[in-house]
């Protein structure tokens, strides 16, 4: 039997934080004003006020407190509100790695994806971006038109797994 | 036991049995009538290969027509029927067609176009009758299926001893493994041939892969080999007609693997000679398998004809099971065979057999020049072996020819896919040609094409390989030329005077083995094939009960219809309202894009054709957008919410391609440009309020002076920050209001209560319609079809005098400022409704010179007015033409105008 649990989590401010120029001096400035420094692509970083998720060579999604980042990128990048059209998910228990298989194009089974790994990926023809936050949870940011369709494609295909 | 029905009466099988063998088991050997003479068939092989054996096995919608008897297994309860006969399997009235056999030769549909058409008209209704084998169910599956993505180092296909090796090999190397068997047991040829390897070494092996971490999959067949080593696979998880254990009936792999081996083995051969196509005769290593695996002996006398040491096997197998060998017919001269232990006849050829219902009665063979006959009921024949090629061949493999076996064995491949075992290393075999009379001997017997036809498509003219194919049908049929391709193709090297390699070969095409349509259909397979996008708003819009509309992906609200109104009332209220007085509507799914930066607007300078670096903070413009080409492809407005922050709008059904667009030219085009252009289609949800009383509603809402028209101001309603664009796409004053979608539902609610007060109304997209044709505004994918440049559109003084836009260099072509383009045009109705759709001509029987793109009622005024394409439409204004719709019988007189019926000068939404 293969397990897992879909939950729908609550709405939170999310950001794309995007540089166009001075890569390095942003990545500074990063670092000095949250203590972390941005992480690289397909990876997170952060604590619990402030997380970013890198998808995209230059993009970053930020979950948290925002409030320093404005300064961070001065001219050399934008800070761009998205959360109104997605929706944060959580798949959790042991079976989620195989729950994303399905319908979908990316190697989730891949020891190499592990905690802190991000991707951006289609599942079931829609464009979902996934962050596993540990060996037993991953978490999906899926477009809100979306959502309700792909939770209930997920919640049959969890139905198999765990028949 | 296991009980199942053939042909509505009851049988019982054993564990483990397929259809054929549980079939074989209980004396029945008449299983289905050919294709096309209706010839009574038998069980011919014991794999995937059978082209005789087809049934409708299950009921209902989850019946599936054509399965082969020898790739089903049995389980309690299956229900089989045999097709392609009326009134009985026994007594099928159309083996008539038998008889006339000369007339149904290769290719004689095609002769059936010679002559008048009335002859065809006559032939059709019978070809039409006799074509198709099976019947589709006519109710819903009610199965589900899955589609999954897999990944590994290696993927072996074939679970017989190289494959097993294989797969072991890689999987305690450490490499990730998939090993897949289309059969429902691992071992292949040693299930057949258990001497050296048995059951036990496949035990254990299966046991070491899936300890090294391997995956294996049964009842799995690789089916298709594409580009980058992307194979899918086919699974059964419940056999065919039966009801699934967890709702799901198969699954469709797609494994993208690092290296692919290959362990398919080969297929045997029959031989061509007369009437080898009865019930009782069977391939030599297929009857061993029955014998062996599953215990079942079908015959008590028989013959073998072979041409290699193989069929030897054979023979020892059925005379262990208590068979008697009446003669072993080799091929080869002697002393092949000598120490058999059996009667073998050497240079023995077989000529022909005569039957009964299930099983043979004599079988004759030309022996060393002379012509002899043997009672049997049971013919084994083994007429050498095809390597199964075919996922090597789909990966873009090429063939090289193996003398010895005669037979084509995998060469190179641009893949990174390699052969191993029996399609590697096929077995010797003895050079035969057929000697029998070419009429009654089959090579395709799924499709009736015997020698015969082969020599007269030859007669015909006939040459190519490919042309031969499609003439005859040879290899055609569902089991796709398994059997039939190499008898073929050394009929038509023969024909040519050549060797086999040099005849050429068709084509090895994707599924291996029938797919069922659901399967490709995927979970899509209970809907539309996708998901419905949900609008933020959806629960609010559903409380009312509206008419939806499918538009794209999405659902949005057609009309509100109250009080038992029609689509067409409903939308004519609502579209009043807005004329009148107020109405509202949800706009969330323009495609919305945010753009900042120090070069944002140098960015849109290069996406949209219109200038965009002079608008002032806080103002928007309409723009369009071109391809490359220079013609339109979508269209929206522009906003400047701050020094360097824009917000880009454009239409619906283009939201996916202009972000696509947008994208491109962002990472190619522009990489050196200090901007961010983000996608917030879904981020901000819009609600439209248009009509003489907007602007008050509205400045009662957010408790100050709107935005004059084309300007952008940041407000709160009920609380919640927004901004509001003043645009007007129904040609009234009008707002369209932006809120992060989780708050939609509360300004929605403030802006409902708002519009109700002042006796507006909701107005869905039906009522939009009205009001934008009314008022001569453009639609992405009606009057922008892909084929107008902004001149078509009259849109061409609007274009960024200073160019650099993408599309500026291709609208530079002189062609598409010739005369004779087809240019926007309004039309008015002379009498009647303009067809939406239909052609516009000068006079009755005159060829097209436009179409009407939509059509709709005049709001106030009532008649029917339309938006159309025209040639040269600017210059004919106040031409009479016809619109016409031939094929739904309808047509209008219409007078061409300027595409604006309504306001031209745009008074009503200036304040």
């Amino acid at each position: 039997m293969t397990e897992v649990t879909i939950t729908t989590l609550p709405a939170a401010p999310l950001h794309v934080f995007e540089i166009w120029g001075n890569a390095a001096s942003v990545a500074k400035r990063f670092k000095a004003a949250t203590g972390f420094a941005l992480p690289a692509t397909g990876r997170s970083g952060g604590n619990d006020a402030l997380r970013l998720i890198r998808f995209e060579p230059t993009v970053w999604l930020v979950e948290g407190d925002i409030s320093a980042l404005g300064d961070v990128l001065a001219d050399d990048g934008a800070l761009t509100a998205i959360s109104g059209g997605v929706v944060h998910m959580r798949l959790s228990g042991p079976g989620w790695r195989t729950l994303l298989m399905e319908g979908g194009v990316f190697d989730a089974e891949s020891p190499a994806f592990a905690a802190g790994c991000s991707a951006a990926t289609i599942i079931d023809h829609v464009n979902v971006r996934l962050h596993v936050v540990s060996d037993d949870a991953c978490d999906a940011y899926v477009p809100l038109s979306f959502s309700q369709g792909l939770r209930h494609f997920w919640k049959q295909a969890a139905g198999i797994l765990a028949g | 036991m296991i009980t199942f029905s053939f042909d509505g009466k009851a049988y019982t099988a054993q564990e483990g049995d397929t259809l054929a063998a549980a079939l074989l088991r209980n004396g029945i050997g008449l299983v289905g009538r050919s294709f096309k003479y209706h010839r009574p068939r038998g069980i011919m092989t014991a794999g995937v290969e059978e082209p005789n054996a087809l049934v409708t096995v299950g009921e209902g919608g989850r019946a599936e027509p054509n399965t082969r008897a020898t790739d089903v297994f049995v389980y309690d309860g299956l229900v089989a029927r045999s097709q392609n006969r009326w009134p009985n399997l026994s007594f099928d009235v159309g083996s008539v067609l038998g008889l006339a056999a000369p007339a149904l030769s290769a290719g004689f549909y095609y002769k059936t176009f010679f002559g008048s058409a009335k002859k065809w008209m006559f032939y059709e209704y019978f070809i039409r009758k006799a074509a198709g084998l099976g019947n589709a169910p006519t109710q819903a599956d009610p199965d589900r299926f899955s589609h999954r993505a897999a990944f590994c180092d290696v993927l072996v296909v074939g679970a017989g001893p190289a494959g097993l090796q294989a797969a072991l090999d890689a999987a305690e190397a450490g490499k990730r493994v998939i090993l897949v068997e289309q059969d429902n047991i691992l071992g292949a040829s040693l299930i057949r041939d258990p001497q050296e390897l048995d059951a036990a070494w496949i035990e254990a092996t299966a046991a070491r892969i899936r300890g090294a971490g391997g995956r294996i999959l049964t009842r799995t067949t690789a089916s298709g080999y594409w580009e980058h080593d992307l194979v899918t696979l086919t699974q059964r998880l419940s056999e065919p007609g039966q009801t699934p254990a967890n709702g799901v009936a198969q699954r469709l792999w797609h494994v993208r693997a690092g290296q692919v081996i290959l362990a398919n083995g080969s297929i045997e051969r029959p031989m061509a000679f007369a009437h080898n196509d009865r019930p009782g005769v069977m391939l030599s290593q297929a009857l061993r398998s029955y014998v062996r695996r599953f215990g079942v002996v079908p015959g008590k006398r028989l013959v073998i004809a072979t041409n290699n040491d193989d069929a030897y096997k054979t023979a020892q197998a059925l005379k262990d099971a208590g068979a008697q060998i009446v003669a072993i017919l080799d091929a080869r001269p002697a002393p092949a065979g000598a120490n058999s232990g059996h009667r073998v006849y050497n240079d023995a050829v077989p000529l022909s057999t005569k039957g009964a219902r299930h099983c043979l009665k004599s079988v004759s063979a030309l022996v060393d020049g002379k012509t002899m006959e043997w009672d049997a009921d049971l013919l084994a024949v083994s007429g050498g072996f095809t390597p199964v090629v075919h996922l090597h061949m789909q990966a873009g493999g090429t063939l090289d020819w193996n003398e010895d076996a005669q037979a084509f064995i995998p060469a190179s491949s641009r893949q990174n896919v390699t052969t191993i075992g029996g399609a590697a290393d096929p077995q010797p075999i003895f050079k035969m040609v057929p000697v029998s009379s070419p009429n009654k001997s089959f090579i395709d017997f799924q499709n009736d094409v015997t020698l015969a036809d082969v020599d007269l498509a030859w007669a015909e003219g006939y040459r190519s390989v490919e042309h031969l194919k499609r003439y005859t049908t040879l290899g055609m049929a569902t089991d796709q030329g398994k059997l039939s391709n190499m008898a073929a193709l050394g009929r038509l090297a023969e024909k040519q005077g050549v060797a086999i390699p040099e005849a050429g070969l068709t084509t090895f095409r994707p599924p291996y083995t029938p797919v069922t349509m659901g399967l490709i259909a995927g979970a899509g397979a209970k809907d539309a094939g996708a998901h419905v996008r949900r609008l933020a708003l959806y629960d609010l819009h559903a409380a009312k009960n509206p008419i939806w509309q499918p538009l794209g992906y999405w659902f949005r609200p057609r009309a509100y219809p109250i009080n038992g109104e029609s689509l067409a009332q409903a939308a004519l209220r609502e579209a009043k309202a807005v004329r009148n007085n107020v109405g509202m509507t949800d706009v969330s799914t323009l495609a919305k894009f945010e753009v900042s930066g120090p070069d944002a607007a140098a960015f849109l300078e290069i996406i949209c054709a219109t200038t965009v670096s002079q608008l002032a903070v806080g103002r928007g413009r309409y723009t369009f957008m071109l391809r490359e080409d220079g013609f339109v492809f979508d269209d929206g407005t522009v906003w400047r919410l701050d020094e360097n922050r824009y917000l880009l709008t454009s239409s619906t059904g283009g939201a996916d391609r202009m972000a696509t667009h947008i994208s491109y030219v962002r990472q190619y085009l522009c990489p050196h440009l200090r901007v961010s252009a983000v996608n917030v289609q879904e981020h901000y949800a819009g609600i439209a309020i248009a009509g003489p009383t907007a602007k008050a509603v509205l400045a009662t809402l957010i408790g100050e002076e709107p935005p004059r028209h084309m300007s952008t101001v940041p407000a709160v309603i009920a609380g919640i920050p927004v901004i509001i664009l003043a645009a007007s796409y129904s040609g009234e004053r009008a707002f369209e209001i932006y809120i992060t979608a989780s708050d939609a539902a509360t300004v929605w609610a403030a802006c409902e209560g708002q519009v109700m007060k002042v006796g507006g109304a909701l107005y869905g997209l039906e009522a939009m319609e009205f009001l934008r044709i009314e008022k001569g505004h453009l639609v992405v994918g009606g009057e922008v079809d892909g084929r107008m440049t902004p001149h078509d559109l009259a849109l061409d003084k609007m274009l960024n005098k200073a160019g650099g836009y993408i599309g500026a260099s291709g609208l530079a072509r002189p062609a598409l400022s010739e005369a004779g383009r087809r240019q926007l045009v309004g039309l008015e109705a002379l009498e009647g409704d303009i067809p939406e759709g239909s052609m516009l001509i000068p006079s009755e029987g005159a060829s097209p010179q436009g179409h009407v793109s939509a059509a709709a009622f005049r709001i106030i005024e009532g008649g029917s007015v339309a938006l159309g394409q025209l040639v040269d439409g600017f210059s004919r204004h106040g031409e009479i033409l016809i619109a016409s719709s031939p094929t739904r019988g309808q047509k209008a007189r219409v007078r061409v105008v300027a595409p604006h019926f309504y306001d031209s000068a745009g008074e009503r939404y200036r304040d």
